[in-house]
């Protein structure tokens, strides 16, 4: 639902953000490039309601327009990400090699819990933060590599054969980097 | 000044008709007395084929289009009716009737709902496939209006309505495939929505009874879609 996160986009953020708006204008499909890069900008990598305001009120776009095209994209987050993203395919070939077990395993291991409750986290669709925000755990339907499944992408770097093993790895050493 | 539209001759039903070029098959059928059952589609409103109820047979090709976003051709063969396509619009209504909660015994618009009087015209009393019984909210914050989602057909008539006509773009589909839902502004309350002039444009154009009148108790809810249609051709009048 609807949450107020205060984060009002500062002159310097209102600067780029009209900037991106006018390198863009008259493209068809402006409204996704500016929307990707000013989340790109973003130190969380997300999308506060605030600027998609701003936004909305800068290219003279619906409101209900910007908030529809946030929500089609998975790109998009509405939600501040992680340091570190990990990405577990959940894919048909992945699956049948277990990619159901690591997921669990992942979200036990970094705190996340096995219930399904919030709203976000639909029965195929996973999207949860560590509340210390160092992590942020995620399914996708394929990343087309389904001859190394199951695949974990760590940090947008592919991992391929992962079992729970080598997994817990990846993340020990990701949270070691990130110090 | 205006050209003049050039005139095609179509077969529908096997009956010769002619129509004017530009014009969809869905709108040169109506304009014939042809019927052909639809749900999303509503005069005055640009045709998104999102119902699929419209699906026509062209003689030619084994695809079926739908009526309402082909253009018509000259010479072109349109079957409107037949087993295949009633075997094809019955999935689509059954899958429909099990998306959300319709429960027309308790609904505002029960009598007056363009899917109910669709699946009783083709004789649907049961569905084969199981309830999807989704948990889904009413918005009630509007003052003079309500949204019920488990109504929601996701026809866009709601979004065209506001978006052509009034020009206030308050309504928009939000997510993807089962989890679309009806969404004004980014995500707020209805009622608390800025961009909405509650001029009510959206409710009348609503075939369900997803947006309706508050005050309206079981059946009461009468829509009148026909006068979103005649608003749009009064304001095509050029004096």
């Amino acid at each position: 639902m609807h949450t107020a996160s205060l984060e009002r986009p500062n002159a310097a953020e209102r600067a780029f953000i009209d900037q991106v708006i006018i390198s863009r204008t008259g493209h068809p499909g402006a409204l996704l490039g500016i929307l990707e890069s000013v989340q790109e900008r973003h130190p969380n990598k997300y999308l506060p309601l605030e600027t998609l305001e701003y936004i909305a009120a800068q290219t003279n776009t619906p409101l209900s327009r910007i908030y529809s095209v946030v929500t089609f994209y998975a790109l998009f987050n509405l939600q501040p990400q992680g340091d570190n993203t990990i990405c577990i395919c959940r894919g048909t070939a992945c699956h049948t090699r277990g990619s159901r077990n690591l997921l669990q395993s992942v979200r036990l291991e970094l705190g996340l819990g096995l219930e399904d409750a919030s709203e976000t986290s639909e029965a195929d669709k996973t999207l949860l933060t560590t509340p210390d925000h160092k992590f942020t755990v995620r399914t996708v339907a394929c990343f087309g590599q389904c001859a190394m499944a199951p695949v974990v992408e760590v940090n947008h770097r592919i991992c391929g054969h992962v079992n729970e093993r080598t997994l817990q790895r990846e993340i020990r050493t990701v949270e070691r980097e990130s110090y | 000044m205006r050209l003049p539209q050039k005139k095609l001759s179509i077969r529908i039903d096997g009956e010769l008709i002619s129509a004017v070029e530009g014009q969809t098959i869905l709108q040169a059928a109506k304009a014939n007395g042809k019927y052909i059952p639809t749900l999303c589609d509503l005069e005055g409103l640009t045709p998104v084929g999102a119902c699929r109820l419209c699906i026509v047979e062209i003689s030619g090709t084994d695809r079926l289009f739908p009526a309402c976003t082909t253009p018509i051709q000259d010479g072109m063969s349109v079957t409107t009716a037949s087993t295949r396509l009633a075997h094809h619009r019955r999935i689509s209504v059954e899958l429909l009737l099990v998306e959300r909660n319709h429960t027309c015994a308790v609904c505002v618009s029960n009598g007056h709902c363009e899917l109910q009087s669709l699946a009783s015209a083709m004789g649907i009393s049961t569905v084969r496939f199981a309830y999807n019984y989704p948990k889904l909210g009413v918005d009630l914050s509007h003052p003079r209006f309500v949204l019920d989602h488990n109504r929601c057909i996701l026809c866009t008539r709601c979004v065209r309505a506001c978006a052509d006509l009034e020009g206030a773009h308050v309504w928009e589909i939000t997510s993807r495939g089962i989890h679309s839902r009806i969404v004004s502004d980014l995500n707020q309350k209805w009622g608390e929505s800025r961009s909405c002039t509650n001029c009510g444009k959206c409710v009348q154009a609503c075939p369900t009874g997803a947006l309706a009148a508050k005050g309206c108790a079981v059946e009461e809810m009468v829509k009148r879609a026909d006068n979103i249609s005649s608003l749009v051709h009064r304001r095509e009048v050029q004096v």
